[in-house]
Parts: C-alpha cells; structure tokens; sequence
C-alpha cells in the first residue's frame, strides 16, 4: 500500500473546497448524494462565508496503475489568521495541491500559501482550476504561476472542478509525484496533532499524524507539550465517513478519542507519545497560538453588576473555547461598561468570526470595542509589558520605548492602480520593500507597515481604491518603536476609557478630530448641550460639541398611526435601556467603534 | 358610531415620502373597487344595526390615496352606498381629501350634493421646487382654484395641508407660504414637518446619502414660526400639526381626527384602513387585490391584520400619547382615575410632576397641557408619561 498526505492550498475562492469534493468524488470515496457542497467544511459559518476555517483530514483509497494508494489529504484554512495552523496541517503532508484560479491569476494567499509549503519542504503539484469558464487563461496564469513562483508552467495542470476535467491528470500526479511518507526514524509512537475539534457527543477528536511507532486502540497517551495523559477510546481515518481502525503506523493519518474535555487541552503543533514508551524529544516546530488582535465585548444591556447578560456572556465564551484554542478571553471591568471579556484574536478575521458566533450560537448581543494590537511597553524601570488595551498603559512619565507590531504585507494588484497603492500604504507609514512584475498587467509591493494601520479598514480601502483586484496577505515580522501617544477621549466631562486609541504623534490630531466628528454623529443631541474633548496626557487637541436637542415631536399622528406611534416610544425607550449612560449621556453601540476612523 | 374612515387608495403618482397605502391604478379598477367598498360599507352598517347602534355619524371621512381621482360615476355609486349604509345629515362633517389638480366644478358640485362639507386639499407647498423634491406635480397657482370652485360647490370649511422642513427649503420660502394659505383664506391648516417614514423612496435616499435632511435647529425654528405666523392670522393651533379658525362655519378643529386624538370609536372601509371599537383595534388588509377578494367571498368583510384586543393599560397610554398633542390637553383627575385599576397613579402624578418641573407641562383647571417648550418635546414627554404605566 502507497501513502500520499497532500493538502491543497489556494488564494480564497479559488475552488479549493469544491475541488476536495471533485478529488473524492473522482475516487469514489463519496457518492453524489452524500456529496454535500463543499464536504470538508463543517460548520455552517464557513459554509456560509465560504471559507474553511478549521482543517480536517480525509483518507480515500485509489488503484492507481494496478497498486493500491492510500491518499490522505488535509485540508487547510485559506485564511491568513490561521497560518499557524496551515503550517501545521502542512507539516502533516509530503506534498500539497497548488490551486490557482485561471480567471484570476496567481494572488496574495497563493504567494503566502506556496511560501508556506515551500518552507515546509513539500513538493508542490501546480494546477489550475475553473478552465471550463470563458474567461480562462490557463497558459497565461501557468506562465505567471512560473514568474513569480518558480514552478514550471509545463507541470501546470490544467483542471476543472466544476466539470471533472484535468481531474484524472491531478490523481495520476498525486500519486506519482508526490513523495511517500518518511521511514521511521525511532520504535517509539510519535505522532503530530495538527488539528482538533470538539464534538457535542465524544468530547475533543484530535487529528493526527503518525510519524514514528504505532498508535493502538486503548494505548495511554501523553502529550509531550502539555504533559497530559489520556487513554486512546477511539481511533478511525473519515473516509469521510468516520471508521474506525485498530491503530495507525508511521505515515498515515486519522483521528484519535481520547475522553479529552476540551479543546483548551489540546494543543495543535503538539506530539503525541506513548506513556509507558515515551519518546526522548518531541517533533519539531511546536508554537503556542499567538493573539495579535485584542477587543472587548461587554453585554449590550446596561446594569453595572455583574447581571445575567454577563452570566450568558461568560458561559458562550466558555462555550466558543471548547471549539476554538485559539480565541482567549479574560473578565474585564470597565467603569463605562461594566462587566466583560477582553478577548484575544489571531487576526481579523478570526475576530469577526467570534463575534459572529457568539451571538449566533450564544445568543447574547454585545457591544464590541473597537480591536487594538498588542503594543510592548519598555518602562523607565527596565520592565516589559504587554498592552492589549490603551486603557491599561500607565502614565507616559514611566514610558521608556513604546513598540508596535510591524507587519509585512504583500499586495498584488491590476499595474494602474500600483500608484494608489503606494501612496495608501504610505499614509499608514508603510515602508516599501519590493516591487515585483508578476505579469504584463499585475504587479506584487510589498510593504513594512505598522499592524495598527492595517486591523481595520486597509484591507477595504484596498478592495474600493482597486475596484476589488487588489489582494493582500500579511505577517507579523516584529516590534519597532515609534513616536506613539496615547489619547484620551472625554465625554460631557467624563473621561470614556473605552475610547482610548495609540496613535502616531503626528496623526494623532487629526485622529482624535475625526472620531470627535464620528461621535457627534452617532450619539444623538441630549436635552443639553454636551462637549466632546480629545487629549494627550491631560492636554487637549480637538474638540466637538453635540448641540442640545430642538426638537422631538412626531408631526402626523391619525386614527391608523397610533399603534405605530406607540410602539416607536416603547421601542425608543427600549432603545435607551441598550444604550450606556455615561455620566448622563446615552451612547449607542456604533460609537465604540468610532475609533476606527483614521481620519481620511 | 360616531366616525367612519374610508380609504381610496388610487394616486397619479407614489410620491416618494409618502408611507399611506397607496398606488397608481394602470388596471382601471376603480369600478370593481367602488362596489367592492359598497358592500363593505352595506355590511358594517348592518352589523352596527345588529348590535343596536345608532346608524348616525358624526364624522366620515374619505382619504387617500387620493380620492378625488374617483371618477364622477364611482363617486356617485360611493353616495349612493354610503347613504344607504349610514344616516348621514348636514350635522355630520364628511370630509374628503383632494389634489388640487382634481379639482372640477362637476366633482365639486357631486361632493356637495352627496353630503361633503369639509375639503381638505393637499397643497404641501407654493414652491414648484419644493414640490417637485416631494414628487408633487401639481401647479401651485391650482390650490387657489380648488378652494374657490369647493366654496362655489358650497363646501365651506376648506383646509390646505402644508409640508415644511423639506430639503433645501429657506425659512423665508416657509413663510412665504403660510403668508399665501392665510391670504387663499383657509380656514383651517394642517402644518406637517416632512417626516421620513421608514421603507419610504425618501427615506432609503437620505440613508444612502444622495441628499442632507434639514438641520434641527431650522426645523424647529420653522415649527415656532408656523405657530406665530398661523395664530396672527387667527388659526389657532389645536394640535401639534394643526390649525383652525375658530368660525365653525368654514373653520373650526376637524372632528374627525379630534375623535382619533380623544381615542374616541370609529369605523374603517377600505383597504388599509384602520378602526378602533370597544377598545379593539386592527386594520383592514392593505393589499387591493386580497381586500377585494375577501370582500366578495364574505359579503362585505374586510381581512383583517395587527389587530389589538382591549387592553386598559394601553388604551391609556394612547390617550396620553394622543391627547397631549392636543392644545385641550388631558383631564388629569380622569387619567389619574384610569391608572388607578392599573395601581399606577403615584407612578403617573410624579411623572407628570417631573414634566412639570422640566417647563414642558402645566396644570391648570384640572388639565395637564403641554407648555410652548413641552410642544417641541411632546414625545418624550408622552413616552415618560407612558412609562409611568409600564
């Protein structure tokens, strides 16, 4: 029996889950019916916004030239905020599917998936996908895909998952050309947790790959990291039905059960040895998730205690942790909001994933604080501190070096607009980097910026300046100190620490002048007139007011208004009970995010 | 019963701020739509006969849509129907709104024949600019035309709606058509800010941008002048929007909608038209096509939705809400009575207490009426007055 252990990798949309479906249809390991669209995505979330989040594995058996072949193959996020976790899925494989949509052309993701699997050693089969499309250029996107990436156009093959053509090709490929697994290198069990999710009914399923030794039913495990031991209850491949197996040798991949409660003990990158017949080290590479984005989320209904919305609050976060290891939360307490989490993100998106979840499966409303990255704080004491919060940064008296996550950033975009580009992530103090021709029309910059400039409307600003052509990716390469500020914002005389941004000195003003500006326009004028105030240490740099109210009076009012009408004064009343009162001014939840506006 | 609402849904023309259940008729079915609305009518009255009511009104009154574009032969067969259904006498006061573009000597003399005595034209303003910003087509010099040829009809209480706050509209332009109704001689006018209702053509191009709403300041600036301006020409403000002479002759508060604002009974026919009897409320089905069908199928009954049963504690935050529009106001013992069997009076007095401290109520004969600032805040001040209830 032959092994491969492959992924596919891809720029978002470029057919990745439907090619997965292609590849296990064209070996018969699912039949149409059972074929749901997109079959390795299992959560409805990512089937609805298309992206796959958590990866899994798939084993299918295939006759390939009269032998039997075993392919395993992983799935693995498209997303950037979860590189980490492709890294580890394609740790798991020899080899790996390089999709590129051949209406498209190489993008962003391509670039940083193809790194990723070059970095991790894989071999990487080229195809492209969607030539059954008229607006397909497959030679000229293989010819790109050469270019920028150095595979030969010649090896490209060209496919379509839609149509089943070029699908024969891409199998006959995986097996031929992909590498089989590595021999063992010791007698003792080695195996790679690259994913893991929770299920409702068996607890934590742990996907893994067998290095090294043998993994039986009923073994006692331990995870080298954690140092946790479990016993082996249940051990299978998904084929992709769930069947289960008596063990799993060097190569082959599947999942593992093992009574594990929840996910916050697993540890994706870790190893798995036996308990009795430890291994002396680990398999390399093991990382523990690393938070870059941080938010707060607090119930949306007033009440300071520590009421029942923020009971649900807590016990849907604890709930969203059973699945997600990478999402961290902490109680906070904010003399504004009350009662909440500060909760870590790997990124962006994964922050608005959470979010979504959390009122979808929690069922709670929250208001949301605007996201912030993790700044490191250099004290005149000599100590570093983390800062997840501007609230949290002590008086600038003891501030030594204030540093700021950089990120590189690589875009590719349509040639004309390279212009706007630059001078976009210039205005975020990017530094430039590099300019490569991908092709006759597109182009690859590549940037330093501070992550700060990027969490939050770059990636649309990106999208509209470029008509939707530009793609981007990005890496957190490191901390650099700048000239960075804290400013506070002061509401009717009270100081709203929520609002807290860090800003660069030289922007700061026309920062704290347009969320003054934001706020005016989402909190609605008050009975008496309410000033606005944004400071630096005490000093202040702009300032705003809210007029006080004219006027509230409905001018029509018949025999078929009056439910209406009614119903608008409760619903207005109900509206206020949402709102957070500071000091005696009603703020709406959109005001919180004000702090987003970069003031362009 | 004391009113009668009937709804005439045909328009020439969906202006783009109006929320009123209306539309362009290309399907002719004004014919289909009047027996329709006769038999509703014959129905009610016999269910009102069955009950033991009276068969008098007090008030009826024809809106839209915009009713005047009947046709002379439906507007005879409507006569004809209402009639037949209700007792129907110089003392009632049957109102009918109109477009001043439908005005004809023939339409007039037919409204006065069957009984119509008050006519409410929709002038909104003297502006071509700002009526074309409404959607209104209508040449402003026709709202004179129309008043004229109801008084030669001898329907003598005319009164002219007008729509202020429209953007880009000046205080000085506002002024300058309250000055033209007093000089037309109205003796009555209804004075609305523009409002933009939800899911309106308006109100998605406000959201989207394409225009700026009139700031606040102006608009309430504009809302004081109309009570200045109005009251020296001796059109009191009786509502919040409203505005009469007192000669009940050609002016004098429309009972109608005094009856919508003392949370009084009335009666709906037509499409979308809405009721309150016996402390009940709900609406006819808005859409022609299920009204009209219902209607056949049921002999005169209408489909129903958003009904709303008796319920006290309701009915009383509605009168509240309601009767403070009024320049009557409310009778505070008798509100402070009804809220007792909701074991909410000290709730209601303190609140009641509290607008008065803030200047936006006063109290005198026994009365709570808002006060000139009160009027401007008039929904905050019923939604704490209401939540007194609560």
């Amino acid at each position: 029996m032959h092994i491969r252990n492959f992924s596919i990798i891809a720029h978002i949309d470029h057919g990745k889950s439907t090619l997965s479906d292609r590849l296990l249809q064209s070996t018969n390991a699912v039949s149409a019916r059972e074929s749901r669209e997109q079959f390795l995505d299992s959560m409805d979330l990512e089937r609805e916004r298309g992206i796959t989040i958590k990866a899994s594995a798939v084993t299918v058996f295939h006759v390939h030239k009269g032998e039997q072949y075993m392919l395993n193959f992983i799935d693995t996020p498209g997303h950037v905020d979860f590189s980490y976790e492709v890294s580890r899925a394609l740790t798991a494989c020899e080899g790996a599917v390089l999709v590129v949509d051949s209406t498209q052309g190489v993008e962003a993701q391509t670039v940083a998936n193809a790194y990723l699997a070059v970095n991790n050693d894989l071999e990487i089969i080229t195809c492209v996908n969607k030539i059954d499309l008229p607006a397909a250029q497959p030679d000229e996107v293989a010819m790109e895909i050469e270019q920028i990436l150095g595979f030969p156009a010649e090896d490209c093959i060209p496919c379509s998952a839609k149509t089943g053509e070029g699908l024969p090709e891409l199998i006959e490929a995986i097996c031929e050309r992909l590498p089989p697994p590595r021999a063992a290198k010791m007698p003792e069990c080695r195996a790679l947790i690259f994913d893991s999710h929770y299920d409702d009914y068996r607890g934590v399923i742990i996907y893994i790959r067998v290095f090294d030794g043998e993994l039986k039913h009923g073994d006692k495990i331990r995870m080298m990291g954690t140092g946790r031991t479990y016993t082996v209850t249940e051990l299978g491949k998904y084929t992709p039905k769930p069947v289960k197996v008596k063990s799993l040798g060097p190569g082959e991949t599947g999942y593992l059960v093992a009574a594990i409660k929840t996910l916050q003990d697993v540890r994706v990158g870790d190893t798995i040895t036996s308990d009795l017949r430890p291994a002396s080290e680990p398999l390399p590479g093991y990382e523990e998730p690393m938070q870059m984005v941080f938010c707060d989320f607090f119930p949306s209904t007033s009440g300071d205690g520590r009421g029942s919305q923020f009971e649900d609050l807590r016990e849907a976060m604890a709930k969203l942790a059973l699945n997600d290891a990478s999402f961290t939360y902490a109680p906070v307490h904010s003399e504004a909001l009350g009662f909440g989490f500060r909760c870590g993100f790997l990124g962006l998106l994964h922050m608005d994933i959470i979010q979504e979840r959390l009122e979808r499966e929690g069922g709670v409303e929250v208001i949301q604080t605007a996201p912030t990255v993790t700044y490191q704080l250099l004290t005149t004491a000599g100590e570093e501190l983390e800062i997840q919060n501007p609230a949290e940064l002590p008086d600038p008296s003891i501030w030594k070096e204030l540093r700021e996550p950089i990120v590189r950033v690589e875009v590719i975009v349509p040639k004309e607009f390279v212009g706007d580009i630059m001078t976009l992530c210039l205005s975020r103090r990017g530094e430039f980097r590099a300019q490569l021709a991908i092709s006759e029309t597109r182009q690859m910059l590549t940037y330093e910026i501070p992550m700060a400039e990027i969490i939050y409307d770059f990636y649309d600003k990106l999208k509209s300046m470029t008509r939707g052509y530009a793609t981007m990716d990005y890496e957190v390469i490191g901390y650099k100190t700048d000239r960075l500020v804290k400013v506070d914002i002061m509401i009717n005389g009270d100081p709203l620490e929520a609002l807290s941004f860090i800003s660069h000195k030289d922007t700061a003003d026309k920062r704290g002048r347009s969320l003054l500006i934001r706020l005016k326009k989402e909190i609605a004028r008050h009975q008496f007139e309410i000033p606005l105030q944004a400071m630096i240490g005490g000093k202040i740099i702009a300032r705003e007011s809210i007029k006080s109210m004219r006027k509230n009076v409905t001018a029509k009012c018949y025999g078929g208004d009056i439910s209406r009408k009614k119903k608008l004064l409760d619903k207005q009343k109900k509206g206020k009970k949402k709102m957070k009162s500071i000091g005696s001014v009603e703020i709406p939840q959109q005001a919180f995010m004000a702090v987003l506006d970069q003031g362009e | 019963m004391r009113s009668l609402y009937a709804h005439v849904p045909f328009c020439f023309h969906k202006c783009h701020y109006c929320d009123f259940y209306s539309f362009v008729d290309n399907a002719d079915r004004q014919g289909p739509f009047t027996e329709a609305l006769a038999l509703e009518l014959g129905a009610l009255a016999r269910w009102e006969r069955d009950g033991g009511f009276d068969p008098g009104l007090d008030t009826l009154f024809v809106g839209g849509g915009t009713p005047t574009l009947l046709a002379l032969e439906h507007w005879e067969r409507l006569g004809e129907a209402l009639h037949g259904a209700y007792a129907i006498t110089p003392d009632t006061e049957f109102s009918v709104e109109c477009n001043p573009e439908t005005a004809t000597p023939e339409l007039m003399a037919l409204l006065a024949s069957i009984g119509v005595n008050r006519l409410s034209v929709g002038a909104q303003s003297f502006h071509p600019q700002h009526l074309k910003t409404l959607e209104r087509w209508h040449d402003p010099d026709n709202v004179e035309r129309a008043l004229d040829l109801a008084r030669e009809a001898g329907i003598r209480r005319v009164s002219l709606d007008l729509i202020y706050a429209i953007p880009g509209q000046t205080l000085a332009e506002w002024e300058a058509d309250l000055a033209r109704a007093i000089a037309i001689g109205t003796g009555h006018v209804s004075a609305y800010a523009l409002t933009y209702e939800p899911n309106t053509a308006m109100t998605v191009r406000l959201k989207q941008g394409k225009f700026e709403a009139t700031d606040e300041d102006l608009e309430a600036t504009m809302f004081e002048r109309t009570i200045e301006v109005l009251g020296a020409a001796g059109l009191e403000r009786y509502e919040v929007s409203n505005f009469a002479a007192s000669d009940p002759a050609t002016g004098g508060p429309c009972r109608h909608n005094m009856a919508y604002w003392r949370q009084e009974q009335w009666h709906a026919a037509g499409p979308s038209a809405s009721a309150h009897v016996g402390g009940q409320r709900w609406k006819n089905a808005p859409r022609l096509t299920d009204w009209m069908r219902s209607i056949h199928e049921t002999d005169g009954g209408s489909p129903i939705t958003d009904h709303e049963g008796v319920d006290p504690s309701r009915a009383l935050a509605e009168r509240i809400m309601t009767g403070l529009r009024l320049a009557e106001g409310l009778d505070a013992s008798e509100m402070l009575t009804r809220a007792e069997s909701l074991g909410r009076t000290a709730a209601l007095e303190a609140a009641a207490h509290r607008a008065q401290e803030h200047g936006h109520l006063s109290f005198d004969d026994n009365r709570w009426r808002l006060t000139d600032t009160g009027l401007l805040f008039a929904d905050g001040v019923s939604a704490d007055l209401m939540s007194a209830l609560d």
